[in-house]
């Protein structure tokens, strides 16, 4: 019999509701009251995440957000600055002490983005997995992957790139050109790629989900069963969304 | 005199460091470390940032401090280490 995880496919939320659920099920899962999780979603608006250690005014050109109705939120992740618009964001939530979660992380970095890679490949896509936590195609980013660690519970969230309008990403991000230094291309906008640039089509958020959740399964030799948030969940986001998430103190506090 | 420096850790992430440093004593006031890389427990910036605090700034002292406080806090980084953090801070002066 296989273990069974939890998959939860969420409408499209506000920044700070989504980044509100993440923790609520990081909390809750570490708790020993909610299971393995595995929850796909979307952004609405459209909005920027900031890693936890990033400076919000650094990386973030607010004027332009205003102007784009683009929101923005630090997550409780480390990383860089992430623009989710067209795409698909996924996190997975799990106990630090399952068997296929290492104790070395850079490893399960690789062991995560191994199920994203493995369900690019149901629809024509073969990438690989690039440390530290990119996922790529040819040398072209089509995923950002970030990962925390509390409570003795891994929370691994990130995104794929369906669609990607690269100048309004580079007018609300601010990249510097140190980023690409090491990298052999002049351009930080050449080194983002979709899958509607690599296949040369459009595929839906819903039309991603089920080859995703496929080589989830095959990756972990796990079925995930469709589920909705608990009560104390939604709560705990409801709480974690006004206290954190939607506040100035923290968005702002780098 | 505040001081800053965007600094590409080698096979790492990007460190921007923002120093205020007191001119009479070349000694640090406040600093703020931030980027795009990972630091295991969440609080280590904070840590290592505080512990700067007052620091004079001169390579050996800064890496000491930061080895110590990496030790003692059982601090782990990914794409960013103590020698990347100790350049990225001196190279504000360049």
């Amino acid at each position: 019999m296989k273990e069974e995880w939890r998959y939860i496919e969420s409408n499209a939320n506000t920044a700070a509701k989504n980044m509100a659920i993440d923790r609520a099920i990081l909390v809750e899962n570490s708790k020993g009251n909610s299971p393995v999780t595995l929850r796909f979603y979307e952004w609405a608006p459209p909005a920027i995440s900031i890693g936890y250690f990033q400076g919000l005014l650094e990386e973030i050109d607010i004027d332009m957000c205003k102007k784009y109705g683009v929101e923005y939120v630090r997550r409780i992740t480390g990383g860089g600055a992430v623009f989710h618009e067209n795409e698909l964001t996924y996190s997975i939530v799990i106990p630090e002490s399952h068997k296929d979660i290492s104790k070395n992380i850079m490893e399960s970095y690789g062991k995560i983005c191994g199920a994203l890679i493995k369900g690019l490949r149901y629809i024509g896509i073969n990438s690989e997995y690039k440390p530290i936590n990119d996922i790529v195609v040819g040398n072209k980013k089509i995923s950002g992957n970030a990962q925390t660690r509390k409570h003795s519970t891994v929370l691994q969230h990130g995104t794929i790139l369906i669609d990607v309008d690269v100048d309004k990403m580079f007018s609300v991000l601010k990249v510097p050109n140190e980023k690409i230094k090491d990298k052999l291309i002049s351009n930080t906008k050449e080194r983002v790629s979709s899958i509607r640039k690599i296949l040369g089509k459009y595929i839906s958020f819903n039309d991603l989900c089920s080859p995703l959740k496929k080589g989830f399964e095959e990756e972990f030799d796990i079925k995930l069963i469709k589920g909705e948030l608990t009560s104390r969940e939604k709560n705990l986001a409801d709480r974690f969304e006004k206290e954190c998430f939607a506040n100035k103190l923290w968005n702002h506090k780098r | 005199m505040n001081y800053k420096s965007i600094y590409k850790i080698p096979n790492g992430k990007l460190l921007k460091i923002n120093l205020n440093l007191n001119d009479t004593n070349e000694k640090i006031d406040d600093i703020k470390i931030t980027g795009d890389f990972f630091a295991y427990p969440e609080e280590s910036i904070e840590l290592i940032e505080n512990k700067l605090k007052n620091c004079r700034i001169e390579k050996n002292l800064l890496m000491e401090k930061i080895i110590q406080t990496i030790k003692k806090n059982n601090i782990e980084f990914i794409g960013l280490d103590a020698e990347g953090l100790v350049d990225g801070i001196m190279m504000c002066l360049k």
